[in-house]
């Protein structure tokens, strides 16, 4: 057999071309794997800025919605001691029994009605109550019942649960303690700061409160009953907002007290002066 | 999975949580109080808590127009902006439901079983459209299905050369 060299030259030129096509094939699939490999970093790139975004987005919405909201204050803190220390100042050597602060005997009777949470109430408390405790309970005077009524808890079993742990130190004759230092260290309207922790926060800033007593009381059916009553007393009473007052010779029936302020005492004054006289 | 079965899948589970979003914004503006198995209701709690609203607007309504749009996404002529719309979408939507869910878990100590029902189709949602747009898959229409039809587009086309 023998080969024409045209045949040769054809055959060599076929394996030329082949091997083009080859080199071109491979450029063209290293090409094509490269694009690809740059199209996923891309890819990948985008999917992290989103990311990012996303993130960022979510960080800002929980600062701008109250991020948690929990402004707690450590037992034995600095801060604590110092409300501790106020609060025993204000309420210390009064007589306490339940939810009633002062002399059992005092002849008129004060009904404070409120909600922990209700920031009002706080005002007063922090505001006028002071003076009333220093002039007429600490005297002997006039006692004052704390009482609920829910206006600013949101949450009906939120509202059940601060004000059971309250009336549970109250079975120690401490509610007074504790409800002063809710009102000391309240957080931020609606923010849902009063969880179980809190609570406990609470408790332990109650000098000499036996914890697990309390723990045990707060399940007790009586202070569910105690807060339906008061509901009741409030419904009775119309009131629409808190802080609301009744105010009443003890034992006898209490009329409305219209406050002219809550940070001064003088329409309180007033009332319990008339009270005393007539 | 092939890329219609994604697309078709998401499709699928963003309709369901327009029916779920849906459902929860109607209770939110009848007032009605949702059925939960749980104890002490406590969806009820968590749907009428202050986070139940964003400046305003209830969040079961952010939620509603979130599936809407995602699935308006998927529904779109299918892309590589398309996809991308879907995937940045879902993660939004995502970070969305975490915000929700730590709120839930964090400040207000409740779990609402609508809401974490949510929270699960979105993360599914998003894991399945961050798949998708990362291996960019092409429609079924599309004349490179054979060759974008896996993880892998693109596979270097050696065989085709005789060696």
């Amino acid at each position: 057999m023998s080969h024409s060299p045209g045949v040769e030259d054809d055959e060599a030129d076929l394996t030329r071309k082949q091997r083009r096509e080859q080199a071109r094939e491979q450029r063209k699939a290293l090409e094509e794997e490269a694009a690809a490999s740059a199209k996923r970093k891309a890819r990948l790139t985008q999917l992290g800025i989103v990311v990012a975004v996303v993130v960022a987005v979510v960080v800002v919405i929980l600062i701008a919605t109250g991020g948690g909201g929990a402004k707690k204050v450590a037992p034995h803190s600095a801060e604590a001691n110092q409300t501790v220390a106020a609060v025993n100042t204000l309420v210390g050597g009064i007589p306490q029994s339940g939810n009633v602060l002062g002399n059992p005997n005092a002849p008129v009777t004060l009904q404070y009605f409120g909600d922990l949470e209700c920031p009002i109430c706080k005002e007063f408390t922090l505001g006028a109550l002071p003076s009333i405790i220093q002039k007429w309970v600490k005297t002997g005077k006039v006692k004052i019942e704390y009482r609920s009524m829910e206006t600013a808890t949101r949450e009906p079993e939120v509202f059940d649960s601060q004000q059971a742990a309250a009336l549970a130190a109250g079975k120690q004759d401490k509610m007074w303690n504790f409800l002063e230092t809710f009102y000391h260290e309240q957080g931020e309207e609606d923010s849902g700061y009063v969880t179980e922790s809190y609570l406990q926060g609470l408790a332990q800033q109650v000098p000499g409160l036996n914890l697990t007593q309390w723990t045990n009381d707060r399940n007790n059916p009586a202070l569910a009953a105690q807060i339906a009553t008061d509901k009741q007393a409030a419904n009775n009473a119309g009131f629409t907002g808190t802080p609301s007052f009744l105010i009443g010779k003890t034992g006898g029936t209490p009329s409305k007290l219209e406050y002219g302020s809550l940070t001064e005492p003088t329409s309180f004054n007033e009332a319990i002066e008339k009270l005393l006289k007539g | 999975m092939s890329a219609r079965a994604l697309r078709t899948t998401l499709i699928v589970l963003a309709a369901l949580g327009i029916a779920l979003a849906g459902y929860l914004t109607y209770l939110h503006y009848s007032g009605t109080t949702p059925p939960c198995s749980i104890k002490g209701n406590p969806c009820s709690q968590v749907q009428k808590s202050r986070y139940s609203e964003l400046a305003g607007v209830p969040v079961a309504l952010i939620g509603l127009l979130g599936y809407i749009v995602i699935l308006g996404s998927l529904l779109a002529p299918e892309g590589e902006q398309a996809r991308f719309a879907t995937m940045a979408l879902t993660l939004g939507g995502l970070g969305f439901s975490a915000y929700l869910t730590y709120r839930e878990v964090f400040t207000l100590h409740k779990i609402c079983e609508w809401c974490v029902g949510s929270a699960v189709l979105m993360t599914i949602m998003m894991c399945l459209s961050v798949w998708r747009f990362l291996r960019g898959d092409v429609d079924a229409r599309a004349p490179t299905l054979a060759q974008a039809d896996g993880p892998e587009p693109a596979a270097p086309p050696l065989g085709a050369a005789p060696s």
